[in-house]
């Protein structure tokens, strides 16, 4: 089995997946690591080539758009140690276009398609349980700690849906954030984030969200259980309404 | 009286409406400055029953001419009264869609004067909204029986789902309880809308400006419990609504104990497993292929309430099993329990590949606990297919160990209370 390195970035991967699936007959015996640089590790590094990446990634989008978009999920979780599975995955999605996500049989595709699918579901919890702030000069701030890296997706969501507004997104472990002002979306990242002062009369809605939250449920039905499932403690920290809980 | 206290007076009052479906409905583009809505749905939040928010879910008022025994708004009943007025809705919706609060607005109310008034005014904030303030979120708009047929089409080109609440399912039951209610007052607008509907999709394909008519299409409700009917009965009037009708939704509501009203039956509990069941046997008719006559009879016309309406049924037709996995059809796998319509479309893509194996059926996500007594995998069984019903009834119940593993546990009794 051939063992091939690379080093550790999203171009370095696609580039290296592309140069084994040019070169190698079978890329399913073939292993791809990130470099560890210690001394006794054993492999061919292979190096980054930005351009040959992203060819690879609009051809893959061309043959096979469904398994193109699993495979930008899947960036998202920035999952370590899956390099091998992905390659197989992208070969298997060579071979039989978009079918490809059916071959849940295959561990590779399992592997992928799951991840995939997780990242997918959070960035839909999202779009759903983020909050808005408005601040004292009329923009709008929304703060999350999401798992995955699902910032740019989310942006664009809203980039959308709020279109006449101001606002900023910051995820507040990664330190990235995205901003919307105009029609035009930026992103960056903060190195030192104070928290600015809300607008007069926020706290007066958040009131009245809270209210409705709190009277829209039916006290005979009352399930924690089932709220907890759908809505995972993790989340509650930025959502307004479940402030002081 | 302040705005906080009107929502509250006016959300509590609209929570007995189940709907909160937020899919089905692609609106964007230019003309919608704040908002648009998303074909898939999204929920924003899970209330402390965990049924999930997704639409801003008030009553435009409370104060009602209506005496309908098993509504908390009903005229002879004491509870504090309110009305927004529609400056005050767009306002509220506005406010939490900027936040990310809500999908959008579901409106509802209390007959104030008569239904055509009150439409008109639940009409007004939905055109607000749209025009004024041009808002491209969810609006689903409550049709108010008797309203006239002008407003109803007004309504559906506002809003992207309107419904008619069916409330009850049968006229003996709606004349019983709800005595200034009406079938043909419920029906004739379902139908109307219905035509509408249809009419506004026909035109829609010859031109993309044509306008949409509550693209979302229509749904209705009724309350389950607080009448006579068995669960046949109710399905078969859902079938109908569903075939002759082309609703989108029917929701079932447990009837929750409102009223000391002697017409109305005494519950211990809230019919919550009742309403589980109906949903099921909902499923089955719309994603299954199944009818309401498979699924119940005139002999046996009420749902098991210890097995899933599939599972009943798959147990009341053993000539059905097994069914091989790696042959059965899309239709015959989907009368499996333990399959559903994900696993068994992963099923069809997966035997492309290669013919699955037991291991396999675990990996596509098939509920083996059920589906083992129905399949075999290449010829193969999992269980003995040929047990007899009322064993295979118990292994379904109570899994695979009749009999609870004894306790290794060394328990004294009252040493943690």
């Amino acid at each position: 089995m051939n063992r091939y390195l690379y080093d550790g970035t999203a171009d370095g991967l696609l580039s290296a997946i592309a140069w084994i699936l040019e070169e190698e007959p079978d890329p399913e015996q073939v292993a791809l690591a990130e470099r560890q640089d210690t001394l006794f590790e054993d492999g061919f590094f292979l190096a980054t080539d930005a351009i040959q990446a992203e060819d690879l990634f609009f051809r893959l989008r061309q043959h096979a758009p469904d398994a193109a978009h699993t495979l930008y999920s899947f960036m998202l979780a920035e999952k370590d140690g899956m390099e091998s599975s992905l390659l197989h995955y992208i070969a298997l999605a060579f071979i039989h276009g978009d079918k490809v996500n059916g071959y849940l049989t295959h561990p590779a595709v399992r592997d992928i398609v799951g991840i995939a699918k997780k990242a997918g579901r959070e960035l839909h919890r999202l779009k759903g349980l983020l909050r808005f702030e408005k601040l004292r000069d009329g923009a709008y701030l929304a703060k999350m700690e999401p798992d995955h890296n699902i910032i740019h997706p989310l942006a664009y969501h809203f980039s959308r849906r709020l279109r006449a507004q101001h606002w900023f997104l910051y995820d507040v472990r990664r330190r990235t954030a995205a901003r919307w002002n105009q029609g035009t979306l930026q992103f960056g990242t903060i190195e030192q984030f104070t928290a600015p002062a809300l607008s007069d009369d926020e706290k007066k809605v958040q009131a009245l969200w809270q209210i409705f939250f709190k009277t829209i449920a039916i006290p005979d039905r009352k399930n924690p259980r089932l709220q907890k499932s759908n809505m995972p403690m993790k989340y509650w920290k930025y959502l307004t309404e479940k402030q002081g809980e | 009286m302040d705005i906080l206290s009107k929502l509250q007076i006016l959300s509590g009052a609209a929570r007995y409406d189940a709907s909160c479906a937020s899919s089905g409905s692609k609106r964007e583009g230019p003309a919608c400055v704040t908002g648009n809505t998303s074909s898939s749905g999204i929920c924003h939040s899970w209330a402390d029953d965990g049924r999930c928010i997704s639409l801003l879910k008030i009553l435009l008022s409370n104060d009602c001419q209506y005496d309908c025994a098993y509504c908390v708004n009903r005229s002879s009943n004491f509870v504090e009264r309110a009305s927004f007025t529609a400056r005050e809705v767009v306002d509220l919706t506005l406010d939490f869609y900027r936040r990310n609060y809500i999908e959008g607005l579901f409106l509802s109310s209390a007959v104030m004067g008569s239904p055509d008034k009150t439409m008109e005014r639940m009409v007004r904030v939905a055109e607000t909204l749209r025009t004024e303030e041009q808002f491209g979120g969810y609006i689903h708009l409550k049709i108010i029986p008797g309203s006239s047929s002008e407003l109803v089409r007004k309504a559906g080109l506002y809003a992207d789902r309107i419904s008619v609440n069916i409330e009850l399912p049968s006229q003996a039951s709606l004349q019983r309880l709800a005595p200034q209610k009406h079938k043909e007052a419920i029906l004739a607008p379902m139908a109307l809308i219905g035509r509408e509907i249809a009419s506004s999709l026909v035109e829609r394909k010859t031109s993309r400006h044509a306008p949409r008519f509550a693209p979302a299409g229509q749904s209705t409700q009724m309350i389950i419990g607080a009448s006579p009917e068995n669960d046949f009965q109710i399905l078969r009037l859902s079938q109908g609504l569903y075939k002759k009708m082309q609703l989108k939704r029917v929701y079932y509501s447990a009837y929750m104990p409102v009223s000391d009203d002697n017409r109305l039956p005494v519950l211990a509990a809230p019919p919550l497993l009742r309403e589980h069941r109906l949903y099921q046997a909902d499923w089955l008719l719309r994603f299954y292929g199944f009818s309401a006559e498979e699924i119940l009879s005139d002999d046996a016309p009420n749902l098991d309430e210890s097995f899933d309406p599939k599972s009943a049924w798959a147990l009341r037709h053993p000539e059905f099993f097994p069914v091989e996995i790696n042959r059965a059809d899309y239709g015959t796998l989907l009368r499996v329990p333990g399959i559903g319509v994900t696993s068994a479309k992963r099923i069809i893509t997966a035997r492309r590949f290669s013919a699955i194996t037991p291991e396999g059926m675990k990996k596509i996500g098939v509920v083996m606990k059920r589906a083992k007594y129905f399949i075999t995998c290449s010829g193969r069984s999992f269980e003995k297919t040929d047990r007899p019903a009322a064993l295979l009834r118990q292994q379904l119940l109570l899994g695979e160990s009749p009999v609870p593993a004894r306790s290794t546990q060394l328990v004294i009794p009252g040493i943690f209370s």
